[in-house]
């Protein structure tokens, strides 16, 4: 499965161990996330077959089919509360008291901790959601299963403030269901004050996470697509949703070659690593270079932070969307609020708290900095519109192809 | 027998009793034990859904082995065959070697940490056997988390052990979280060694104590009566303390996520999670916690039958 880095991101923070920690207190290893999947999808109905052609890909646009009718133009808001299914801390909470004070409402978050466990929940039709934020390789089954509302585009004017790749995109022809929420690039955190060479003074800058000289300092993104689709980008396969096993086996030698050179660690924390020196190299997600400042030690700056993603925006992008929920007890007040977030200044406080980026046509790299939001030498983790078509996005395979890029994974992972 | 008068009444009223005292138990084990088992298996011995997401099938007449492989695809098989290809092309096969290894050394250096901490409390611990015993359980207190985060603090390049051994010359500018076994192993040996001195305390403070005193009224030394009386007594203390810190290390997981999350340090459990994670690995994974459970059930079996012989020698 993709991994969201809202969900790896925050997931394996100290916080979310706990709850980890005392379910691997049993003797039983991992039987409670066992019990958890049984609950996946087990219960509410069946997923549609998946055909390869129905895959959304930026050269094959998927018009999501119509399932219901949106609410008919210039509706009231409803008195709320506004009830939002969403990842954890994925909105600035000032964002959500600004709202509830401009519409006289309240504002109940539910949150979830992966897509799988977002989905089983939907699937059992447990909780009344107003508003969910499925990612794009959900989207085909999420709308297949009935659990989302066609839009009515005249309570959202703001989507006009989005880029207009994204106004249109490729996952949702016509936006028919989603608008966007956030964009992110993958690339790689590096200590500027403690590797010898930045990864651009390569010729191939991934080679810097196969340089032995970062050997034990050099640490990867715990996610098979991530890591597998790095290991492709860097010998110039850029369909990093490949089910070409002769290309996933030659990505798994490489990722055993580096392996054996560095000897390296596996983490989505790369925020947390390389603030503490932990890690000197880390593959790392745009959203991980920004947030490091809030993780910085007594005497390390933010300066001696660096981010690299390919200037030529050949990398791995990603976006993230908002929808209303079908039979939604607040469909008015669910578009104002997928509306109020697409706002231009809320866009930007919500940033400011967030960490990733809202796909907003006025904020750009050089305004961000002014901003005071991303310092100079992060520009690299801005995503500028251009990015989204230059960059590989990693969507959604079918079943046998998941599970080809999960045995190659647990391969890796194995240290064998 | 005179007590025995009046006997049918207090008679029968255990018959009732005792059976209902057995019920929480039972209870306990079917809801938590017997059904999540039986879960595992509805997983392991599942099949795919239409949209290939892999499901649980509850009825065991239809369970299946897992999926074959396809190779020309590149697809793996899954569920036990996943299991059985798994240990074959190094997916399983290393990482439990290297648990074995592990828990090896941590058991043993549990044994050496443990055994004279134990000894000490139970036989010379005296008036303070009370506080001592407190300070054994005070690292229960904190979370085994919060225990395994500090040793991150510790250990890292600017850490607290750094600190100390930069002043010793030649000891200066070590590397400890640089993906190797060894912040990891002393991980294992710090969470679980108050689970092994406590059943060996237990043990060893339940000892005859005249069996030692007559040791030495026979002319044994202090060496001898260690070797000859308290250490064979204490066997099955020990064994109690090994079966307990033992089987909870065998899937441990989280000590690796924390302190040496690095493929080289790969423990089963590892694997187990992280095929349990994927979705597409789940039967793969279920398959592995049975594989697991039945190995260590083995385990478990041998020291049942070690206690019993050791019970029937005792009458």
């Amino acid at each position: 499965m993709t991994r969201h880095p809202r969900e790896r991101g925050r997931r394996m923070s100290r916080r979310a161990f706990l709850a980890r920690a005392a379910a691997g207190a049993a003797a039983l290893p991992a039987l409670p996330s066992v019990l958890a999947a049984c609950g996946d999808g087990g219960s509410g109905g069946r997923d549609v077959a998946i055909d390869p052609q129905d895959l959304s890909r930026p050269d094959n646009p998927v018009t999501l089919p119509l399932v219901g009718e949106p609410i008919s133009d210039g509706l009231e808001p409803e008195d709320g509360p506004l009830s939002v299914f969403n990842y954890a801390e994925y909105v600035n909470p000032a964002t959500l008291r600004a709202f509830e004070r401009r519409y006289g409402v309240k504002v109940k978050v539910t949150s979830f901790n992966s897509m799988d466990e977002a989905r089983s929940k939907l699937n059992a039709g447990v909780g009344d959601f107003d508003v969910f934020f499925p990612t794009t390789d959900v989207l085909a089954r999420v709308v297949a299963r009935k659990q989302l509302q066609p839009l009515n585009h005249s309570y959202l004017p703001n989507l006009a403030n989005v880029w207009e790749e994204l106004q249109d995109p490729f996952y949702d022809r016509g936006a028919r269901y989603t608008v966007p929420y956030t964009v992110y690039t993958t690339g790689i955190g590096y200590r500027r004050d403690l590797v010898p060479r930045p990864p651009e003074a390569y010729e191939t800058p991934y080679d810097i996470l196969w340089d032995r000289a970062n050997r034990g300092r050099t640490w990867l993104l715990d996610d098979d697509r991530e890591v597998i689709g790095m290991a492709l980008l860097r010998r110039g396969v850029t369909d990093v949703n490949t089910e070409d096993p002769k290309l996933i086996a030659r990505a798994l030698r490489d990722l055993q070659a580096l392996d054996e050179a560095v000897s390296v660690s596996l983490s989505a924390a790369a925020y947390e690593k390389l603030p503490s020196g932990e890690a000197h190299v880390h593959q790392a997600w745009s959203g991980d270079a920004v947030n490091a400042r809030q993780y910085l030690p007594e005497g390390t700056t933010i300066d001696q932070i660096g981010y690299w993603y390919p200037p030529d925006g050949r990398g791995v992008v990603g976006s993230d969307t908002i929808a209303v929920v079908a039979g939604a007890a607040h469909p008015v007040l669910a578009h104002h609020f997928l509306n109020f977030l697409l706002d231009e200044r809320q866009a930007l406080e919500n940033y400011r708290w967030l960490g990733y980026q809202p796909p907003q046509r006025t904020l750009d790299p050089d305004r961000l900095v002014a901003e005071g939001l991303v310092p100079e030498h992060l520009t690299s983790a801005v995503v500028r519109p251009e990015d989204l078509t230059a960059g590989s996005q990693l969507l959604q395979l079918t079943p046998d192809g998941e599970k080809l890029w999960d045995a190659a994974f647990a391969r890796f992972k194995s240290g064998a | 027998m005179p007590e025995r008068t009046g006997g049918r009444r207090t008679a029968r009223r255990p018959r009732a009793l005792w059976p209902a005292l057995a019920g929480p138990g039972v209870a306990w084990l079917v809801v938590f034990f017997a059904v999540p088992l039986y879960a595992v298996l509805a997983v392991a011995c599942g099949r795919d859904d239409a949209a290939g997401d892999p499901q649980p099938v509850w009825n065991p007449l239809r369970w299946s082995l897992g999926r074959r492989a396809v190779p020309e695809l590149g697809v793996p098989g899954d569920g036990f065959r996943g299991v059985w290809a798994g240990l074959g092309d190094g997916t399983f096969g290393p990482p439990a070697l290297r648990t074995f290894v592990y828990v090896g050394i941590a058991l043993a250096a549990c044994c050496l940490i443990g055994y004279p901490v134990a000894y000490y409390v139970a036989r010379h611990g005296g008036r303070r056997k009370g506080l001592l015993l407190g300070l054994l359980l005070a690292p229960f207190w904190i979370s085994y988390l919060m225990r395994m985060l500090a040793w991150v603090n510790l250990l890292q390049p600017d850490g607290y052990v750094n600190d100390v051994l930069d002043a010793v010359p030649g000891l200066s500018g070590r590397t400890w979280l640089d993906g190797g076994p060894v912040p990891l192993v002393l991980g294992l040996i710090y969470g679980y060694v108050p689970f092994f001195i406590l059943p060996l305390y237990a043990a060893l403070d339940r000892l005859d104590v005249r069996l030692l005193e007559a040791s030495r009224d026979l002319h044994a030394g202090a060496v001898r009566t260690f070797l000859h009386v308290t250490l064979p007594l204490s066997r099955q203390g020990l064994l109690a303390a090994a079966v307990i810190t033992a089987l909870p290390m065998f899937g441990d997981y989280y000590t690796h996520d924390l302190v040496s999350p690095s493929n080289r340090t790969t423990m089963i459990g590892n694997q187990i999670e992280a095929f349990l994670r994927q979705g597409s690995g789940q039967r793969t994974g279920a398959a592995m916690v049975v594989v697991l459970a039945a190995f260590l059930a083995v385990l478990m079996v041998y020291y049942l039958v070690s206690t019993n012989a050791a019970a029937r020698e005792a009458r």
